[in-house]
């Protein structure tokens, strides 16, 4: 058993992937159309290049609602590690990103939090 | 951006009061003064927060419920217009068409046509987490370094 894929909810595949690609710098991998949605994954820059986040449509009612919630109480729904947040947050603020917490000490690691513009907050990290 | 606690706050009830159907529906000048934030500001930091303006959230979000009404199979056309705030069938009409890309009465037939258990979502409009997976080719789940990318029929952006 292995942890190859994850995925995260998005409202909106196009402005996902642009997003985290040419925002966030990751690389698209896979977009095939499936019915009326389509299956977007992308892999990290640097890598490992075979670990997936999918972006999935949140189409289904009780998607939205959860993500919605989970949003409204400050709640990431995803982490991604950084070797340098104090650079990362500055890169991002550049981009227009909306960050909710600046980098902050929080004991073995600094986190930061930022909107996704799909209806999720995302975590960054760095190990202290 | 950075934004305080408070208006972080702010934005998630304004974007509530935009979701919500009203008789009356609020202006977004009236969401803006409820949230206590101004009108530009307001939209300036909806915009950067959601990847949306406000009006096209509000758009959206009625699309969004008219989809799951109409899928359903419970109401008319009409219905589906007054439930979701809109006053005239002919622009819901158009509106639905021009986003969804097939008329509201389209819409319900195709998606009555996919239902399995009557009284739930079709599975291929309402997908649910990972659930398309099932619907991909093999080729998608080769091993990266097995099958870099060859034979994918990959969609250019």
């Amino acid at each position: 058993m292995r942890i190859k894929l994850t995925s995260l909810m998005v409202d909106d595949q196009d402005k996902a992937l642009k997003f985290y690609t040419e925002v966030l710098g990751f690389r698209k991998k896979h977009e095939i159309p499936v019915g009326a949605y389509r299956w977007i994954t992308v892999t990290s820059a640097e890598g490992p290049d075979d670990v997936e986040l999918s972006l999935e449509p949140n189409a289904n009612p009780a998607g939205r609602t959860f993500q919605e919630a989970m949003f409204a109480q400050s709640i990431p729904l995803a982490a991604f590690e950084v070797a340098d947040i104090a650079q990362e947050y500055t890169r991002l603020k550049t981009h227009g990103v909306v960050f909710t917490a600046e980098p902050t000490n929080a004991g073995p690691v600094t986190i930061a939090v930022f909107s996704d513009t799909c209806g999720n907050l995302i975590q960054l990290y760095q190990p202290n | 951006m950075l934004l305080s606690n408070d208006a972080f706050f702010r934005l998630c009830r304004a974007r509530d009061l935009l979701g919500q159907v009203r008789e009356q529906p609020l202006s977004i000048k009236d969401v803006a003064r409820e949230a206590g934030i101004s009108h530009y500001h307001f939209i300036r930091q909806f915009e950067a927060l959601f990847g949306v303006t406000p009006h096209q959230f509000r758009i959206e979000s009625r699309l969004n419920q008219a989809k799951q009404l109409l899928a359903l199979g419970r109401h008319s056309v009409t219905e589906v217009c007054m439930e979701v705030g809109m006053s005239s069938v002919s622009s819901f009409s158009g509106l639905f068409w021009h986003r969804v890309g097939a008329t509201p009465s389209l819409y319900r037939r195709r998606a009555r046509s996919m239902v399995q258990v009557p009284g739930n979502y079709p599975p291929d409009l309402f997908p649910g987490c990972l659930s398309l997976m099932g619907r991909l080719p093999a080729s998608a789940f080769r091993n990266f370094r097995e099958a870099p990318l060859v034979g994918v029929p990959l969609k250019s952006t």
